[in-house]
C-alpha cells in the first residue's frame, strides 16, 4: 500500500460536502463510522459498516425521491469512472450517482483511451490521479485489478467489478433491495439461492460475504462445472467461527424448495465454447428459472437478477416480469447505494474531514442543505 | 570460531590464504558433520581437520557453518534476449551471494540455446563476467523450444550441455519426449521436464483451491502436473528397453500427487529423479491472499480464519507451477526428507519491474530466488522441519549426483587437496531481504522485507573469491 500513506491522504484537499453538518436520521447509527478508504470487496467490511451503508442508502433514496434529485455533497470532487469492460447498467448507475452528488465526473472507457495503446493499469491510475480524480470507480476483467489500483492511488478506489472476484456495490444493492422487500427487513434464516454460473461470478462472490453476514440461509446452485471450488469454500467457512456458512448443490429442486429469494446469474455464451456445458438448450432446460421451478419456492419468494439478462436461458421472460421480480428495484436502488458509497468513501479519502468519518451519518435533510 | 582471509577483495581473485577455526563443518558429499577447521592455501583446501568431542566443545551447528559450495540445477539467467531482467554476470553474482558455486542455466533465452553457437556465447559471457561460479548450461530439447523437432542434441552435448530441457514450457508431444529420452540417453544426458498439461493450465492463475476460488483466480489444477509426470514415467519405462542410459528428471515438482508417482517409480527402479523449490515447500497459495506464514506454520485452521497481513494479489507470488496449498507444500518437504526429491533448485526466475507491476493475471511467472534459497531452507531447519544435513545435501550432494551421472567432474566436498569450493554461513545472524540487498537484477521476491536466518559470509568457488559479506 505504497500510495496509502496517511500523510498523503491528509494533505488532500478537503471535500466541501463534508463541511456541511449532517444530522443523523436513525439513532442506531451512533458510533459506527466508515473506516475504509477504498471499497474493494465486502470480505473485510463489518456488519455494522454494512448497516451504515444501508442507512446512508436510505437517505440517498429519499434524495432521489425529490423533484430535483441533486445534492452538493461531492461538489468539487473529481470522480473518474474507469471501465475496462463493456457495461451499461453499472457505468450509468455510477455516473448518475456521482452527478446526483454534484461530483465532477469523468468517464473513461478503456477502448477509447491510451489503454488501447498498451498503457499499464498503474500508469493509467497515476494519470487519472494527476488529472485531479479523488475517487476512481474501476471495472476491469482481471481479478485483483481494483486492489492493484488502490495500491497506486492516493484517493479512494471503488471497485465496480474485477474479474471473477468482487462486485461489492452490486452485493450491497442486492442486500438493500432484499431488506426493503423481505417482510420485516430481516434476512436471518431466509433461504436465498444464487442460481447459475457461480464460478465466473463476482456478484456471487461478493454476495457470499454480505448475505451470510446478514444471517441468510445461503445456497449456491449450479451445474458442477460452473461451481468448481465452491464446495471447498463452503466446507472451509463451516469450520470457521465468524464466517457465514452456505451450502452448495447442483440439485436445483433441493435448492429452490421453500426458497425465500432466488437470484439468477447471467450465463455467458463463451462457457459453451470452453466445454463447461453441453448446450444453452440443456442449461435452460435444467437450470433456467421457469415459472414451474419458481413454484417450488415459497409463495412470496422474490426473484432477482444482477443483469443483463439472457431471457429464456437463465431466466424465463415470465419470471423476469413476474410481480415477485424485484429486478427493476435492483436497478433503481443501485443508484442510491452507489451515491451512499461515493459519499462514505469521500469522507475517508480526506483524513480529518467531516462527514461519514466524523460521526453520525445519513440525513436526507442535511444532504439537502 | 574465526575466519581469517588474506588478500581478499576482488571477486574472482584466487584465495591466497584462508583459515577457518572452530566452525561446524557439514559435508554431505563425505557424509560427515561436526566441529572442524579448514585451511586454504593458494586456492586449495590444504587442511580439513575434524575436531573430536573434547577439542570441538562449544562449537555448535547454530553458529558458523562451513559447507561445500551449493549447486543449483535450475536457474534462468535471461542472457541472451532478456538482459533487462538478468545477465549471466548479474546472475552469477546473485548465485555467489546465495552460496552457490555451480549453477545450471535453462535454455529458454531469446534465441533459445538450441545450437552450439548460442551455447558458446552463453559460456563466453560467464568467462568474461570474472565470476568463479561455474556455469553449466542445458541445451534446448527441441528447436526453438517449440516442441516440434529435436534440437542439435549431439552438437550441444559436444559443446558441454549438461542435459536437455524445454523448461518454461512442457514437452507437449509424447513422441518428442520419447525420442528425446532415447537420443539424450544415447549421449549420456538427462532430459529435464517441466511437467505441465497446457490444456489444463490455459489461463490459469493460481493453484486450484480455496484461495483461487475466493479471489476469483482461474484454478491451476494438481492434475496439470501429475498427469504429465505419469505420462513421462510411462514413456521412460518404454524407452529403457531400447536405451538403458535414458534418464528423466522432473524439475520443480509441486504436488503430493506428482511426488508420489516419482516415489513409486523410484521404488520400482526407474532411473528418474526430481527436484523441489524452496518456495514450493515453504510458501503456500495463502500468501496470495495476504498470509505470510511459512507453510509449516499453517495449522489445521482453514485459510478463511487465518491472518492476512499483506495485500492480496502480490504478483511476486505468481510462479509456474503455482504456489500450492499447505498439504502439497508439506509433501515437497516430505519428498526431500525421504529422498524422493533428489535436490532443491531455486528456479531463479528474475523479471523486470515492468513485467510484474501489472494485474496478477497478466504478470510474468517466476520468483527471483537464488539469494534467498538457503535462508528459506534454514527457516525450515530452525523450525525443526528439516535436518541441517539434509538441507545442505539437497543443495550439494543431491544435485551433484545428478550432474556426475551426466559426466560432470565437480563437487568433491570438503576434502584436502581439492580446489576450495565452500560457503561460510553464520547461522546466528539474520539478514533483511531488500531490493538493494539482492545482487540479481530481478527484485521479484515475495520475501522482500523479511528477515531470513543464516547470513552468507563468504563464498569460495574453484579456489577463488565469489562473494564476501
Amino acid at each position: 500500500m505504497t500510495a496509502a500513506s496517511p500523510d498523503r491522504a491528509a494533505s488532500a484537499p478537503v471535500a466541501t460536502a463534508h463541511q456541511v453538518p449532517l444530522v443523523d436520521a436513525e439513532p442506531a447509527s451512533q458510533g459506527t463510522t466508515w473506516a475504509h478508504r477504498h471499497l474493494l470487496d465486502l470480505d473485510r467490511v463489518t456488519w455494522p459498516e454494512i448497516e451504515l451503508v444501508m442507512r446512508t442508502t436510505q437517505a440517498m433514496k429519499e434524495v432521489l425521491g425529490r423533484p430535483i434529485a441533486r445534492v452538493p455533497a461531492l461538489r468539487g470532487s473529481g470522480v473518474t469512472i474507469l471501465f475496462y469492460e463493456a457495461s451499461t447498467r453499472t457505468r450509468v448507475s455510477f455516473e448518475v450517482a456521482a452527478k446526483n452528488l454534484s461530483a465532477d465526473v469523468v468517464n473513461i472507457a478503456a477502448a477509447s483511451s491510451s489503454v488501447s495503446k498498451g498503457e499499464s493499469l498503474i500508469d493509467t491510475i497515476r494519470t487519472v490521479e494527476a488529472l485531479g480524480a479523488r475517487m476512481i470507480v474501476i471495472r476491469h476483467p482481471t481479478s485483483g485489478a481494483a486492489d492493484l489500483a488502490a495500491e497506486h492511488f492516493s484517493g479512494s478506489i471503488l471497485n465496480g467489478g474485477d474479474g471473477w472476484h468482487a462486485h461489492p456495490s452490486q452485493a450491497l444493492l442486492d442486500l438493500f433491495t432484499l431488506r426493503e422487500r423481505v417482510p420485516g427487513g430481516d434476512l436471518h434464516g431466509r433461504k436465498i439461492v444464487i442460481l447459475g454460473d457461480v464460478l465466473h461470478s463476482r456478484v456471487a462472490r461478493s454476495n457470499i460475504w454480505s448475505l451470510t453476514a446478514a444471517g441468510a440461509d445461503l445456497w449456491l446452485c449450479a451445474p458442477a462445472t460452473l461451481m468448481r471450488g465452491f464446495e471447498r469454500w463452503a466446507a472451509a467457512s463451516a469450520g470457521v467461527p465468524g464466517h457465514g456458512r452456505f451450502q452448495v448443490t447442483s440439485d436445483i429442486g433441493a435448492a429452490l424448495r421453500d426458497a425465500d429469494v432466488i437470484m439468477a446469474l447471467r450465463l455467458q455464451r463463451e462457457r459453451m465454447a470452453a466445454g463447461l456445458l453441453p448446450s444453452l438448450r440443456e442449461y435452460a432446460a435444467r437450470y433456467g428459472l421457469t415459472l414451474e421451478r419458481l413454484a417450488l419456492a415459497r409463495p412470496d419468494a422474490l426473484v432477482m437478477h444482477p443483469g443483463p439478462m439472457n431471457e429464456g436461458i437463465e431466466i424465463a421472460p415470465e419470471v423476469a416480469d413476474h410481480p415477485r421480480s424485484v429486478i427493476t428495484d435492483q436497478v433503481t436502488n443501485g443508484v442510491a447505494v452507489r451515491m451512499a458509497l461515493l459519499y462514505l468513501l469521500a469522507g475517508t479519502g480526506v483524513a480529518g474531514a467531516g462527514g461519514a468519518a466524523a460521526g453520525p451519518t445519513g440525513a436526507a435533510e442535511a444532504l439537502g442543505g | 570460531m574465526g575466519v581469517t582471509i588474506d588478500g581478499s577483495g576482488a571477486i574472482g581473485r584466487r584465495i591466497a590464504d584462508l583459515e577457518i577455526s572452530r566452525a561446524w563443518l557439514v559435508d554431505p558429499i563425505a557424509d560427515r558433520e561436526g566441529p572442524g577447521e579448514i585451511v586454504v592455501h593458494d586456492g586449495r583446501l590444504e587442511a580439513v581437520t575434524w575436531l573430536d568431542a573434547a577439542e570441538g566443545a562449544g562449537v555448535e551447528p547454530g553458529g558458523v557453518i562451513v559447507v561445500p559450495g551449493f549447486i543449483d540445477l535450475h536457474v534462468h539467467l535471461r542472457e541472451p534476449g532478456f538482459e533487462d531482467a538478468e545477465t549471466v554476470a548479474s546472475g552469477l553474482a546473485a548465485a555467489a551471494h546465495g552460496g552457490f558455486t555451480t549453477v545450471c542455466a535453462m535454455p529458454n533465452t531469446e534465441p533459445a540455446i538450441d545450437d552450439a553457437g548460442i551455447f558458446g556465447r552463453v559460456l563466453a559471457a560467464a568467462g568474461s563476467s570474472g565470476s568463479p561460479v561455474e556455469l553449466l548450461v542445458y541445451g534446448a530439447l527441441t528447436v526453438g523450444r517449440r516442441g516440434e523437432s529435436l534440437a542439435a542434441l549431439g552438437e550441444l552435448s559436444d559443446a558441454g550441455a549438461i542435459g536437455f530441457s524445454d523448461d518454461g514450457a512442457p514437452i507437449r508431444s509424447a513422441t518428442i519426449l520419447r525420442n528425446g529420452l532415447l537420443y539424450a540417453g544415447m549421449l549420456g544426458r538427462p532430459v529435464v521436464d517441466h511437467a505441465e498439461d497446457p490444456a489444463l493450465t490455459e489461463g490459469a492463475e493460481a493453484n486450484e483451491g480455496l484461495v483461487a476460488t475466493v479471489l476469483g483466480l482461474k484454478g491451476w489444477p494438481v492434475a496439470a502436473e501429475s498427469g504429465p509426470v505419469g505420462r513421462g514415467l510411462a514413456i521412460l519405462a518404454d524407452v529403457l528397453r531400447d536405451e538403458p542410459r535414458a534418464r528423466l528428471h522432473f524439475t520443480h515438482l509441486s504436488t503430493a500427487a506428482a511426488l508420489d508417482l516419482v516415489r513409486r517409480a523410484k521404488a520400482a527402479g526407474l532411473p528418474v529423479s526430481c527436484d523441489v523449490t524452496p518456495h514450493h515447500l515453504a510458501l503456500t497459495d495463502e500468501w496470495i491472499a495476504g498470509s505470510r506464514a511459512w507453510a509449516w506454520q499453517s495449522d489445521a485452521d482453514p485459510w478463511l480464519g487465518a491472518a492476512r497481513v499483506a495485500g492480496p494479489y502480490d504478483t511476486s507470488l505468481r510462479v509456474n507451477p503455482p504456489l500450492r496449498d499447505r498439504f502439497d507444500a508439506a509433501a515437497c518437504l516430505a519428498a526431500l526428507l525421504d529422498g524422493t526429491a533428489d535436490a532443491v533448485v531455486t528456479d531463479h526466475a528474475p523479471h523486470t519491474r515492468v513485467d510484474k507491476a501489472v494485474e496478477f493475471g497478466l504478470a510474468a511467472n517466476g520468483i527471483s530466488g537464488i539469494e534467498t534459497a538457503i535462508g528459506v531452507l534454514l527457516a525450515a531447519v530452525d523450525a525443526d522441519r528439516l535436518p541441517l544435513r539434509r538441507a545442505i545435501a539437497a543443495l550439494t550432494s543431491g544435485p551433484a549426483a545428478i550432474l556426475r551421472a551426466a559426466g560432470w567432474p565437480g563437487a568433491r566436498g570438503l576434502v584436502e587437496g581439492a580446489p576450495a569450493d565452500l560457503v561460510v554461513i553464520d547461522r546466528s545472524e539474520t539478514w533483511l531481504v531488500e531490493a538493494a540487498s539482492l545482487r540479481s537484477k530481478g527484485k521479484n521476491s515475495p520475501l522482500l522485507g523479511r528477515e531470513l536466518p543464516g547470513r552468507v559470509l563468504l563464498t569460495v568457488a574453484d579456489g577463488r573469491l565469489a562473494y564476501e559479506a
